[in-house]
């Protein structure tokens, strides 16, 4: 069942909403933010895309946010902006539903409430902190905020979150049990976050990002919050519809990718996952845009808000870098280009060759 | 730095009270309702913040409630738990 898209609201690195998004597309460069931590005396310095929420107090007073954590704001402000986008702010939305995909969930609170129970014992544990440690928080604060009396619901399945939570507001719309959906994807950056990166990945995330050197490590972390409101009526499709999500295992049983899309790939400068896009992909048109926001589990939802605006903008947006490109076969879009008749898939490969592939068409 | 003053920075700080200063929480300002205007929530952390902060566990909530009224209040429960 295809599901059209009727409303985006974004924030990443670039910044917030629709626009700014499709400023930095046509730009083609975000610079990430340099960050430090500091830790046993010694400072870190990296690279990272980080997300204001300024403007989230025009939607919801201060006073209300007070106990709300990043995680649950930066949710709150992408939902607000995507449902004003879709014009449905102040309407009745008792028969909307909410589905969050999220590839950490909310990391900085479940730290913190974690380093206060081990700091100060049971009896210190901060109730706020544990009560936004919950994965499905951030969806309740939407649910509440919005007066949505239908399912709310927050899926994690790391790099296969986004495709894999699709795949749930589809049957949602198809069974009739909501009218719309509040389809969100969300991941925080955190200092624990880096320390783990930096164990992991030593020196190989002080960037730049380059998406297709595929057999090195590039990435550059990131945050962010990306919100789409999905309903079943045709007329709805300002930015195109989706048409199918599939789920596999390109170890299990080989990806057959659809014939004439235009891919948008969700490599993100990380080697485990890149080798797959080099088995997988041949002599394909492809562009990956994670320069723009940086490397988390759910910025396949910015590849998917990239082909949305790109649909309705009728082109496709030059690849933000194209180093190593030369080295596959892939043709990188490496300029912007009509979208003509073509349709755009986005492709999500995870480490162990688990892959999300979502269709889309105007 | 005074029992007082600690406490209206780790109540600004730990219950995000955003846009408050420190000199604008009167010592008898009511921490609840129509003063500061913290709720049922804010009681479970203010008994944490306490502890946490100044070593004074809040066990009864009998003998907290009136402790809990304003500055002044809660900063006398809290020396004179201290003190013996």
């Amino acid at each position: 069942m295809r599901m059209a898209i009727s409303g985006i609201g974004i924030s990443g690195g670039f910044g917030c909403g629709v626009a700014a998004l499709r400023q930095a597309l046509q730009r083609g460069v975000v610079e990430p933010r340099q960050c430090s931590v500091e830790r046993n005396g010694a400072t870190d310095t990296f690279p990272a895309y980080r997300t204001s929420i300024e403007g989230l107090d025009e939607f919801i007073p201060k006073r209300a946010l007070r106990r709300i954590d990043h995680f649950s704001k930066m949710t709150l402000h992408s939902a607000c902006l995507a449902l004003q986008d879709a014009g449905l702010s102040g309407g009745d939305l008792s028969r909307l539903g909410v589905i969050i995909a999220t590839g950490y969930g909310a990391l900085k609170t479940t730290f913190d409430f974690l380093d206060s129970y081990l700091d100060f014992g049971y009896s210190c544990s901060s109730p706020t902190h544990f009560s936004n440690s919950v994965h499905n928080a951030a969806a309740a604060h939407v649910s509440m905020h919005f007066k949505t009396t239908a399912p709310s619901l927050t899926v994690t399945q790391f790099e296969m979150s986004v495709p894999s939570a699709l795949l749930t507001a589809q049957l949602w719309l198809a069974e009739g049990r909501v009218d719309q959906v509040l389809f969100g994807t969300i991941d925080e950056y955190c200092a624990v976050l880096r320390y783990c990166r930096r164990q992991f990945f030593a020196t190989g995330e002080q960037g730049p990002l380059q998406p297709f050197t595929f057999a090195e490590q590039s990435a550059v972390v990131g945050e962010g919050a990306a919100f789409f409101v999905l309903s079943r009526g045709e007329e709805d499709a300002r930015y195109g519809a989706i048409d199918a999500v599939t789920l596999g295992n390109h170890a299990v049983v080989p990806l057959t990718l659809p014939h004439d899309d235009l891919l948008i790939i969700g490599a993100d400068g990380h080697a485990e996952c890149g080798r797959w896009y080099a088995q997988a992909l041949t002599d394909r048109a492809v562009a990956a845009y994670a320069p723009l926001y940086g490397s988390f589990p759910a910025a396949a939802g910015f590849d998917l808000a990239v082909a949305a605006l790109s649909q309705q903008d009728g082109l496709l947006y030059a690849s933000p870098a194209t180093a190593g490109a030369a080295d596959s076969a892939l043709q990188v879009v490496a300029a912007r280009r009509p979208l003509g008749k073509a349709n755009i898939a986005c492709l999500k490969f995870g480490p162990g060759g688990d892959y999300g592939l979502i269709r889309l068409s105007r | 730095m005074s029992v007082k003053e600690k406490l209206k920075r780790v109540l600004i700080e730990d219950l995000n009270l955003e846009d408050v200063e420190p000199d604008e929480i009167d010592d008898d300002m009511a921490l609840f309702g129509e003063g500061l205007g913290l709720d049922s929530l804010d009681a479970v952390e203010l008994v944490v913040i306490v502890q946490k902060h100044f070593g004074v566990e809040i066990k009864d909530m009998e003998e907290g409630r009136p402790a809990l009224q304003t500055i002044n209040t809660l900063a006398k429960y809290i020396e004179q738990r201290l003190a013996g």
